[in-house]
């Protein structure tokens, strides 16, 4: 068929498959936190919010500093801040996590909207300069590999540090006393508490590297790719990294292959006038996918153990 | 004056035990929600006050383009306060048939974040059906479109209960997706696709005007001294009161009801007690898709009379969430927490106009309202208020020592540690 061998022909193109990795980098950094917060037991999915406000925090910051270092470095701390407010409402609070999470997202969308009016005076942000950008990177002797050259070495810097989080992630929840200790507390809070483990300490910290993450998703968004603030403009990246994150069983490599996927479905809707169908429906392709996947491919994924309940000390 | 009074107070009439324990439990319920909306409202008027503006003014525009209350000064009498109500109640219709989708699951232990995506879908079916089958006389094609919307919401709602009774799949990702397939799907049809209105792009053909819900105040008659073809309130609020109604009935009357609450309270106990958890699941999705779809359904037939994409930024359904938690997912309490939300979503853009402060705040409240309803923060200071005074009672001697450290640190502090160090000899 025409519009078989037409998306066939783009599959083959190096250009996807750099966009690709580009955009599944950037769902892979809220999806590594929704990661390391879930396996320590509180349920994050306000990736969105974070995400956004890193977004917006970055934007401010560059345009005003002309630093998209320190800008980032900024919008990681906003990140966190966000988080620490789940964090607290969460776990010292002791609410449902996902109408905290819910919160945080509308809280965000509020208030950056809301600071965005008042900083610009309703005119929006406006674009950072090129030059301020986070640089997209060439490595130098391996972006002449064919193909691959470009697909993997010319890239924004943050898909590096993307790719070196998830190495980072996978090796210290699975390979270190850390990792095992979340993953505890995440299972059976009250068996870690009683090891001497401290609960309330590493949830704070899991949900708040969440925070760190999605901040600098965010900031990736703004100053790394698309070069301004909107309201929204995260517009449901966080929830389709969290979606990632429950697609890979709430592992790092698994989120970051269903990154891939989406990030591939983008991709293909991004690349959508060499193919002769509504760029819509292809856009809706990995939604759809997700959905058929979830319903029977995976089977049942089921979260940590202790997700989403507050911990109460001597409650069993 | 005083004489008279004091023996008819002295003797009252007995009221009826069941109306007194109605009347407690009414200010119970009412107690929470209230108490963390005026919470969130005195935050918000901070936040108007540090980034600079007027929080009596904002508020006042709040007030006056939501509920058309308050609509005086040289600031807002340019504002018609019957204009403001109908346009709320123009908005309370959708916000309170997605709050009951999202009430009847929550009720059922589950989370819909897909009102949204019913919605949608439920709106694609009444413009396909009203389009498509004018023939019909108005009797029967007004109910068929309204109906066409709820079937379509249901099966949207229902995809995900099967998919969570049969594969267990999280039913926050698959609403998640299916409002994303639903809003893309719509934007096929309009841009391009099968339902795009010839030569124009992004909107589809209107509905017949048999299929439209009528008007409330007629078009050709002053209102309130405006020309009655701008009050947009029709015939849909009906609906939606009237579906608030049978969501009480069913929660609190029917067998079913029974069930979807033993699943919320506690799926083993449910198992326990003989009900089918899965069939129970797919049933409430089921309805909880159909109050979605019609929502989408009032929103084309009373409205917008045909598709567009003003769905992109649209978020009734996700400011459902915050409607049906406020309300605690009672019938009642969704319908009025919806007019606090729909005075919200009208009011803001009066509120920037006038007292330039931005629309957004409206957002930030509604946060801070479910902030406070997750935490509990009222519960949170109920408790600690008594530990604080027994705190201030043995800490009095401490306190010089408190001070004196204070001074070390900052010399300002000692201000306020003298000053709370004062407060308990009261």
């Amino acid at each position: 068929m025409n519009l078989i061998s037409q998306i066939l022909h783009l599959m083959t193109t190096a250009g996807l498959w750099q966009l690709t990795l580009t955009v599944g980098a950037l769902l892979l950094l809220p999806a590594l936190g929704g990661v390391i917060s879930e396996r320590s037991g509180v349920t994050n999915i306000a990736m969105e919010g974070m995400m956004l406000t890193g977004a917006f925090v970055s934007i401010v910051a560059d345009l005003a500093w002309h630093n998209p270092w320190l800008s980032t470095l900024l919008a990681i701390f906003c990140g966190g801040l966000m988080a620490t407010i789940h964090a607290v409402i969460s776990i010292r609070f002791r609410a449902d996590q996902i109408i905290a999470g819910f919160a945080i997202n509308i809280f965000a969308a509020g208030v950056t909207t809301y600071l965005d009016d008042k900083f610009y005076n309703y005119n929006g942000a406006g674009h950072v300069n090129q030059a301020n950008m986070l640089p997209f990177i060439r490595v130098p002797v391996l972006d002449k590999i064919p193909f691959f050259g470009q697909v993997l070495f010319e890239q924004n810097i943050i898909v590096y540090v993307a790719i070196l989080l998830l190495v980072v992630t996978q090796f210290a929840l699975f390979r270190t006393k850390l990792g095992l200790r979340v993953r505890a507390v995440g299972e059976h809070p009250q068996a870690a508490d009683t090891a001497g483990i401290n609960v309330y300490a590493l949830r704070y910290g899991a949900v708040i590297t969440s925070g760190l993450l999605s901040g600098l998703g965010g900031a990736f968004l703004a100053i790394g790719i698309e070069n301004t603030f909107n309201p929204n403009m995260t517009n449901g990246r966080g929830y389709i990294a969290l979606a990632a994150m429950i697609f890979g069983k709430w592992t790092p490599i698994g989120s970051f292959i269903a990154c891939l996927i989406f990030g591939l479905g983008y991709a293909l809707f991004a690349n959508n006038s060499s193919i002769s169908a509504s760029p819509f429906l292809l856009n809706m392709l990995p939604y759809v996918f997700t959905l058929i996947v979830l319903a029977g491919l995976v089977g049942r994924s089921t979260p940590p153990a202790a997700d989403g309940i507050p911990y109460e000390p001597g409650v069993e | 004056m005083a004489a008279p009074s004091a023996p008819t107070e002295r003797w009252k009439p007995p009221l009826p035990p069941a109306l007194v324990e109605r009347t407690k439990q009414a200010g119970k319920a009412l107690g929470m929600p209230l108490g963390s909306v005026v919470l969130s409202f005195l935050v918000g008027a901070v936040i108007v006050l540090v980034t600079g503006g007027n929080p009596i003014t904002a508020y006042q525009g709040l007030l006056c383009g939501g509920v058309g209350v308050l609509c005086s000064g040289s600031t807002y009498s340019s504002y018609t306060g019957a204009y403001q109500i109908s346009e709320m109640l123009v908005f309370l219709c959708p916000l309170v048939l997605t709050g009951l989708s999202v009430a009847i699951a929550f009720r059922a232990g589950l989370f819909n974040i897909g009102a949204e995506g019913q919605l949608i879908v439920g709106a694609i079916a009444t413009t396909f059906v009203g389009v498509h089958l004018q023939q019909l006389p108005s009797e029967i094609l007004l109910p068929l479109v309204l109906i066409a919307g709820a079937l379509a919401g249901a099966v949207w709602g229902g995809i995900v209960g099967v998919l969570k009774a049969l594969t267990g799949a999280h039913e926050v990702v698959t609403t998640i997706m299916l409002n994303y397939i639903a809003l893309f799907f719509l934007t096929y049809l309009i841009v391009g696709g099968p339902m795009q209105e010839k030569g124009i792009s992004s909107s589809s053909d209107a509905i017949s005007a048999k299929a439209r819900l009528p008007k409330l105040v007629p078009a050709h008659h002053l209102f309130f001294g405006e020309p009655g073809g701008i009050y947009r309130v029709h015939a849909g609020i009906f609906v939606a009161l009237a579906a608030a109604v049978v969501f009480a009935f069913i929660m609190k009357r029917t067998s079913l009801g029974y069930e979807i609450r033993a699943v919320g309270q506690s799926q083993r106990g449910a198992r326990y007690a003989g009900i089918s958890v899965n069939r129970t699941i797919i049933k409430t999705m089921l309805i909880a898709g159909a109050f979605g779809g019609l929502a989408g359904a009032i929103q084309i037939a009373g409205v917008r009379y045909q598709l567009t994409d003003i769905y992109t930024p649209d978020t009734t359904g996700f400011d459902a969430i915050a409607v049906s938690l406020l309300g605690q997912n009672s019938g009642i309490g969704v319908v009025l927490s919806g007019i606090l939300f729909a005075g919200l979503d009208v009011g803001r853009n009066v509120m920037q106009s006038g007292a330039n402060v931005s629309k957004n705040l409206a957002d930030i409240l509604q946060a801070l309202i479910l902030f406070s309803i997750a935490a509990n923060f009222l519960r949170s200071l109920k408790l600690r208020l008594p530990s604080l005074r027994n705190v201030r009672g043995s800490q009095s001697q401490v306190e010089p020592g408190v001070a004196a450290v204070a001074t070390d640190i900052a010399p300002g502090a000692t201000v306020d540690a003298s000053a709370s160090g004062g407060s308990p000899g009261e």
